[in-house]
């Protein structure tokens, strides 16, 4: 009787083997992000484009959060370790784990989006956030222009708040500096770094510091500590710029407009490559203004709340640098170690 | 460009960032003066600020959402009262424990509860109430500097009074300070020194509670995973640089207050931000080591003094 209920659980654990063997094993995708899910801003775009690729080509999906350095390099030595088809390290706070560690894992193919890392199993995608950011330093400057609109002062000074003092924030910033000069070359542009991606109250702190010194438009780029920029400019009556996500109705009436960076597009054109066997290591794709990569919103929610109000001039001129940068008839700066590869 | 920095909203934007710190060290100095050190507050605070945002969204009152939140904070303190005074644990350890269990407890009932990660806002969101006072307006100055605050950052004046009051002119005060100074001389007064103990970690939970409420609520009106972001650390730090004063130590908070507020408005001037916010730290060091040296200095006098008699 042992023998026999040995010999059948042998036949049954054979049996599971070949047909795990025989189904297909999806994909297996695991993402690493130097912050937190829900900030409404970057990490949530990159959820959203793996969550589009989870219902498109059934992939296994991975999340793995981290809000100080020390869990971004153990969360990503984990995610090297568990056997994954493709790693995605969502953002350029992964850039020295991965210098170091991709090479020792060879079978694994690794993606990092917001800068380039070169390995042979890396793909790297980066926006062309200065050209964005041109448009909304500009979009900025003419609004500081509109003193009849409620909250907009006599002073030509706006603000841009960030996260983490990073190089990709200052191709932001280059971007923003320059458009808003572009429109008016008096203009004076604060910035200040809250030093973290998860403290919305050191963002709105700044925030309202910036409005003190004179500015009435704050741009954000700060992830979670971002949404204290956006409740800063509610509360202070003055104005503030989303970025990453459509942020406009965050704090309606009081976000003028949000540079939307695709990282959603970045995250699923990444797994996709693995689905369909194009991955290639070593490449680097450049999503610009021209290819859709970044853009401002169409300011919707602001025209609804402003009513009347509302500067018409401001989407026609948007619309023009628009065209221009895409031309190249205005050609944006980049940080030192950004732009399109050479 | 210091003319643009010193101006009267200064004022207020150094009271406004201290008053988060000040609640965290009023909730530290009351278990202090029992002797107990209250690592926990960071994590009380942040209980404390899940509960106000959370029931403020569904009941739509922001007292009771005060309220709740505050017994959050007593709840978690009686986690550290418990283990503290009744299976001996180390004050540290279980405090570290209580923060880490904060921060993970938060995440798992803002998802389960609220149905949002990470962070979480509403326009139906109730806030503590800002007070404007009308007849203020007419001054430029007065407006600035005392229209507009919360309510809670009244009342945390009247907590600092209170609390001094508290500790130096009641008997619950002075029997309190008995325990904390020492424990065998306050039992054989006849104190039941576990029953002081119990009634502190208590007091200072509710406290930890409001602190946390303070900071959803008054100060902004969202909940973000770990938003407390050291700020109960900072009270800690505070209130020994007061000596767990009430009064001294506000006035550490302020210096906090004041160093975080000058900072945000030196960097739009090209300060690097590094150096500007590595200042509350640098403060931080510089205020404990002061404290620390004054407190030496009065020991040692004290000792002379001492000595001296007996040599007479």
């Amino acid at each position: 009787m042992k023998k026999l209920v040995s010999l059948l659980i042998v036949l049954v654990l054979a049996l599971g083997l070949v047909s795990a063997a025989c189904a297909e094993e999806p994909v297996k995708v695991c993402i690493v992000f130097s912050g937190l899910l829900g900030d409404k801003s970057y990490n949530d775009s990159c959820m959203e484009g793996a969550n589009r690729a989870v219902e498109d080509f059934g992939i296994e999906l991975k999340t793995l959060e981290g809000t100080e350095a020390t869990e971004w390099e153990q969360n990503f030595l984990f995610a090297c370790e568990e056997g994954y088809d493709l790693v995605i390290c969502s953002s350029s706070n992964f850039e020295e784990y991965m210098k170091e560690h991709c090479a020792n894992y060879p079978d694994v193919k690794f993606a990092i989006i917001d800068t380039t890392v070169p390995g042979d199993n890396i793909c790297s995608i980066s926006f062309a956030q200065n050209q964005g950011s041109f448009l909304a330093g500009a979009c900025a400057a003419l609004l500081t222009q509109h003193t009849e609109i409620p909250g907009i002062n006599e002073d030509k000074i706006i603000g841009w708040v960030g996260g983490m003092d990073i190089p990709v924030l200052h191709d932001f910033f280059v971007g923003y500096e320059q458009g808003a000069k572009y429109i008016d070359p008096d203009i004076q542009v604060l910035q200040s770094f809250a030093g973290t991606w998860v403290d919305p109250l050191k963002g709105k702190e700044l925030t309202l510091s910036q409005y003190d010194l004179g500015a009435d438009v704050v741009m954000n780029v700060a992830s979670g500590t971002g949404n204290g920029v956006l409740e800063g400019a509610k509360e202070a009556g003055h104005f503030a710029i989303g970025v990453d996500l459509n942020q406009d109705a965050d704090q309606p009436g009081a976000v003028f407009t949000s540079m939307v960076k695709r990282v959603d597009t970045a995250c699923y054109l990444l797994i996709e490559s693995v689905v369909k066997d194009t991955f290639a290591g070593g490449t680097t794709e450049y999503l610009d203004l021209a290819k859709g990569g970044v853009s401002l919103t169409d300011m919707a929610v602001i025209r609804e709340a402003l009513g009347d109000q509302f500067p018409e001039d401001i989407p026609e001129k948007i619309a023009e640098l628009n065209d221009k940068i895409v031309s190249g008839e205005i050609v944006v700066e980049n940080y030192e170690g950004f732009g399109p590869a050479k | 460009m210091l003319g643009r920095i010193f101006t009267p909203s200064l004022i207020y934007a150094t009271i406004r960032s201290a008053t988060p710190i000040l609640y965290a060290a009023l909730c530290a100095s009351i278990t202090q003066q029992a002797n107990i050190l209250n690592i926990g507050t960071e994590g009380i605070m942040l209980m404390g600020a899940f509960f106000g945002v959370a029931v403020s969204y569904l009941t739509g009152s922001w007292l009771l959402a005060v309220l709740v939140a505050m017994a959050s904070g007593a709840a978690m303190a009686m986690i550290i009262a418990v283990g503290h005074i009744k299976y001996q644990a180390d004050n540290c350890a279980i405090g570290m424990g209580v923060n880490l269990f904060a921060v993970a407890m938060t995440k798992f009932l803002l998802n389960s509860v609220l149905g949002k990660n990470g962070t979480f806002t509403d326009p139906n969101l109730a806030g503590i109430p800002k007070l404007h006072f009308g007849f203020l307006s007419g001054d430029g100055f007065l407006n600035t500097v005392l229209n507009d605050w919360s309510i809670t950052e009244w009342f945390v004046i009247a907590l600092v009074l209170l609390i001094s009051f508290l500790f130096y002119k009641t008997a619950w005060g002075l029997r309190l300070r008995a325990v904390g100074r020492m424990q065998q001389a306050a039992q054989t007064a006849g104190i039941n020194v576990n029953s002081m103990k119990y009634q502190a970690i208590l007091i200072a939970g509710l406290i930890g509670g409001l602190a946390g409420a303070h900071l959803s609520l008054g100060y902004s009106k969202m909940f973000t995973e770990s938003m407390t972001n050291g700020r109960g650390f900072m009270g800690v730090a505070a209130m020994y640089f007061g000596a767990a004063n009430p009064l001294l130590t506000a006035v550490g908070c302020l210096v906090f207050g004041l160093a975080d507020s000058v900072g945000a408005r030196l960097q739009p001037f090209g300060v690097p931000s590094q150096v500007i916010l590595l200042m509350p730290y640098v403060v931080t060091v510089t205020v404990l080591a002061i404290s620390l040296i004054i407190d030496k200095k009065r020991r040692d006098a004290r000792k002379s003094s001492l000595v001296s008699a007996g040599v007479k």
